[in-house]
């Protein structure tokens, strides 16, 4: 560097050395919290994808609609004839970038293999995407939702660093841990047993059976109303979309803007 | 003197002290930018039944030092778009020219048929905003961030009113009404009142939406200790944008000043 | 072709015996074929005209523009090779973006016209390369007003210094022309191409060096220069091409633009009228002779 004091052999000083103190530290932090919440349900032949429609920066209110569910392929850039839907919550901007990059990865398979890409190969390609940055990472939740192969509901859920697993459900972002439990024990009836069947360790579990899609739809508006209640992140509005092999529906209801 | 070279010409250190060399670059990593120098403070918009408003001062500051007081920091793009900057004026500058360049190149592609019917080649505020928003993320990334907040006002391509905002992080979102900086405190709860929803936004008359941005210009004024009574106003329609960059509160009442207590010289 | 070259047209880079470039006099060559492409400078702005010849009725009417804008507020109108032009505009869009960079400012005309002549006047020098078959016009308006640097936010001191000069004159109405050679002038009218003999004596008539023409006068002209420089070549369609650049407060705000339809083909009636008019001025003195189609 052309004006940097010397840094070896005598320079200026002989007593002490002429370098500054230690070099400043970066001031500028890249991440943010956007806050909100999403959870995603998978059903026989059907998977639902929640989330509220806020946007924060800590107590400021940046929207009351920022949705951050996302129609993944398809045409166009409304995603006409999408089968894949896409859930991320936490650093907007990153969830963003995230959703576009996948978004054209899936259209781009779709004109080269002159088919849709399957939930399947897009569930491991999305671990990709986000294990890519696995030393800059997307700060994101996501999930993942479509119809597998068979014809059942698929919901696929991540890390930000892209490990993956497929599940039965899963809630994410900033009400997660208000909501996970919940639905532990709606939906996978976690500590819930048949009554009279035993003593202790003697309990039958009740049996897990696959929910109908209007069951699904209550356990997820009662989630969300009770998220917003005591979670100040999560809010103003909830949009929900259903994927069916029909194709994604989608509606949007309001929440409490408190 | 003595016989080493570096030190000729040097005043002793035994005398004067070791020279201080802190000002000067270090070596290391390439420094990006850590923090905005001149700034611009808040700014608001909101959209209304047929358009959008936006407004800033005309305040740049040094720091606590109100060092340029003429600074124009809504800048129209085109017909149909104009962006209100927040943060760093250099950043801003140089955003400033990176889209008269766009703007050019986007003639040269496209230059529409002069005069004869509505000039659909150029951008509208959507595509302006998108375009914004993946520069801002892009140098985010890179880890030299343009330190501003933008709100990009105007038409998208069905005519509709937009507004949209974009940070240096790259956060972007749509609100009927927004504002940056402290204005986002205090701005958008007035702005809110008058239009909660998009649906009220979009029977809102253009001079409710004129007057209730002013308003919140007043209360920042009142504030914010780093804004200015001299700001820029301009409102985007479909028939053009009106863009006055020479305008003065009106209607100041510092009668409140006189209750407040605890601060200054006064005896109770 | 009256010159033969005697080997030393070969090569750029070698003059011949008595002092000439062959490449740079062949090149020309290739501009003398070229349909007829004039400007105008007037008080207030610049018109540009170019006598597009229809090669094929397959080409879309309006397509292929053959007049460009080089920033916002300048025009290149080519007569030659057309790639060439394309070439040509290509790297004075490229010399005007570097010079915002530089500066943080638009390109003067003359700057452009400069750097323009330049760049054509390099390609007579080498063996490696060919000079343009193209003789450009370029022209455009320099603002009046005083103009800001590229993203500058104040308005500077309004006393003292760096204060403002009251009725300082700025800018204004420019127009170069720049030849295979490199050679480049500033003209008060400028033609090219084919016609540019009869469309040179009719620009000559107009007296434009005294400055008093208008803009809207300007077009008109124009429209006519290039009906008339037509006449020789009449068997074949053209279209009129036209565009123009006013001063701030003028109809383009100085932007340079495509002259709009409906002026256009009101200019396009009356040089119909004019060459008509004329036309039978010149059966009552010919008998009625259409020359034109005979020599087919």
């Amino acid at each position: 560097m052309a004006f940097a004091a010397p840094d070896h052999g005598p320079g200026y000083s002989f007593t002490s050395p002429t370098t500054a103190s230690a070099p400043k530290q970066h001031g500028f932090y890249p991440y943010t919290d956007n806050g909100g919440s999403i959870l995603g349900i998978s059903g026989a032949d059907f998977t639902i994808l929640a989330g509220d429609t806020r946007s924060t920066s800590g107590y400021n209110i940046n929207s009351r609609m920022a949705p951050k569910l996302f129609r993944i392929g398809g045409e166009g850039p409304d995603a006409t004839g999408a089968r894949i839907i896409l859930g991320v919550v936490g650093f907007g901007a990153d969830g963003a970038a995230l959703k576009e990059r996948l978004d054209t990865i899936v259209k781009i398979y779709r004109y080269e293999h002159g088919k849709d890409m399957s939930v399947k190969a897009c569930a491991q390609r999305l671990s990709h995407l986000l294990y890519g940055k696995r030393f800059f990472p997307y700060y994101t939740h996501a999930i993942l939702g479509g119809i597998d192969e068979e014809g059942k509901g698929a919901l696929y859920s991540y890390d930000p660093v892209g490990s993956y697993e497929r599940e039965q459900c899963r809630a994410g972002g900033a009400a997660a841990s208000l909501i996970m439990p919940f639905l532990d024990n709606q939906v996978n009836f976690k500590n819930q047993y048949v009554p009279g069947s035993g003593e202790g360790h003697d309990l039958k579990a009740r049996e897990v059976v696959p929910l109908s899609r209007n069951y699904v739809m209550e356990l997820v508006e009662d989630a969300f109303t009770s998220a917003v209640e005591r979670h100040i992140e999560v809010g103003d509005g909830l949009q929900v979309l259903v994927v069916t092999e029909n194709g994604i529906e989608e509606r949007i209801s309001p929440l409490k803007q408190d | 003197m003595n016989h080493l070279p570096q030190a000729w010409g040097r005043p002793r250190d035994d005398v004067y002290g070791a020279y201080n060399a802190s000002f000067l670059p270090q070596d290391g990593p390439k420094q990006h930018t850590q923090s905005p120098i001149v700034t611009g403070t808040s700014v608001v918009a909101m959209k209304f039944k047929d358009g959008v408003v936006v407004a800033a001062d005309n305040l740049a500051s040094y720091g606590s030092l109100a060092r340029f007081t003429d600074v124009k920091r809504l800048r129209q793009f085109n017909t149909r778009a104009v962006l209100g900057f927040g943060g760093d004026v250099s950043d801003m500058q140089h955003l400033d020219r990176l889209l008269t360049s766009l703007s050019l190149r986007e003639n040269y592609a496209d230059p529409g048929s002069s005069g004869d019917e509505t000039d659909t080649a150029s951008l509208d505020a959507k595509n302006l905003h998108t375009y914004l928003s993946k520069v801002m993320y892009k140098r985010r990334t890179d880890f030299n961030p343009l330190w501003n907040h933008i709100l990009v006002a105007g038409l998208d391509d069905a005519d509709k009113p937009f507004l949209a905002s974009v940070d240096l992080l790259g956060t972007t979102f749509s609100a009927p009404s927004l504002a940056t900086g402290f204005g986002a405190h205090l701005a958008v709860p007035i702005l809110r009142r008058v239009a909660p929803d998009e649906a009220a936004a979009e029977t809102l008359s253009m001079d409710d939406a004129v007057n209730a941005v002013k308003e919140a210009m007043k209360v920042l004024f009142y504030r914010d200790a780093r804004s200015l009574d001299k700001y820029s106003i301009a409102v985007i329609r479909k028939d053009g944008v009106q863009l006055k960059e020479d305008e003065k509160l009106e209607g100041q009442s510092w009668a409140f000043a006189e209750t407040i207590r605890g601060y200054g010289t006064q005896i109770h | 072709m009256t010159s033969i070259g005697t080997g030393y047209d070969l090569s750029n880079s070698v003059f011949s015996p008595d002092g000439r470039n062959f490449q740079v006099e062949y090149a020309m060559k290739a501009v003398e074929n070229g349909g007829t492409a004039i400007g105008i400078r007037c008080k207030d702005g610049v018109v540009f005209a170019m006598e597009k010849l229809v090669v094929s009725k397959l080409v879309k009417p309006g397509a292929n523009k053959k007049i460009s804008t080089v920033d916002k507020n300048i025009g290149i109108v080519c007569s030659g090779l057309m790639p060439d032009g394309r070439h040509f505009v290509s790297r004075a869009r490229d010399e005007a973006a570097s010079w915002r960079g530089l500066y943080k400012a638009p390109i003067p005309t003359s700057a452009l016209a400069n750097r323009m002549g330049s760049y054509v006047q390099a390609y007579t020098l080498y063996s490696s390369v060919r000079p343009f078959g193209l003789t450009s016009i370029l022209g455009g308006w320099d603002s009046e007003a005083e103009l800001p640097v590229d993203g500058q936010v104040g308005s500077g001191p309004k006393v003292g210094a760096g204060g403002k000069k009251e009725g300082q004159k700025r800018g204004g109405p420019f127009l170069y022309m720049i030849e295979p050679s490199g050679l480049y002038w500033g003209y008060y009218g400028a033609a090219t191409g084919k016609g540019r003999q009869s469309a040179k004596s009719e620009l000559e008539k107009l007296n434009l060096s005294e400055g008093d023409i208008t803009l809207e006068q300007g077009v008109k002209e124009a429209a006519r220069i290039i009906y008339v420089a037509h006449e020789d070549s009449k068997d074949k369609d053209f279209e009129l091409e036209m565009s123009w650049v006013s001063s701030l407060d003028g109809p383009t705000k100085g932007r340079h633009e495509e002259v709009p339809k409906a002026l256009r083909e009101e200019a396009e009636a009356l040089a119909k009228k004019v060459i008509e008019g004329e036309d039978d001025d010149d059966e009552e003195a010919e008998g009625g002779a259409t020359g034109d189609q005979m020599e087919e």
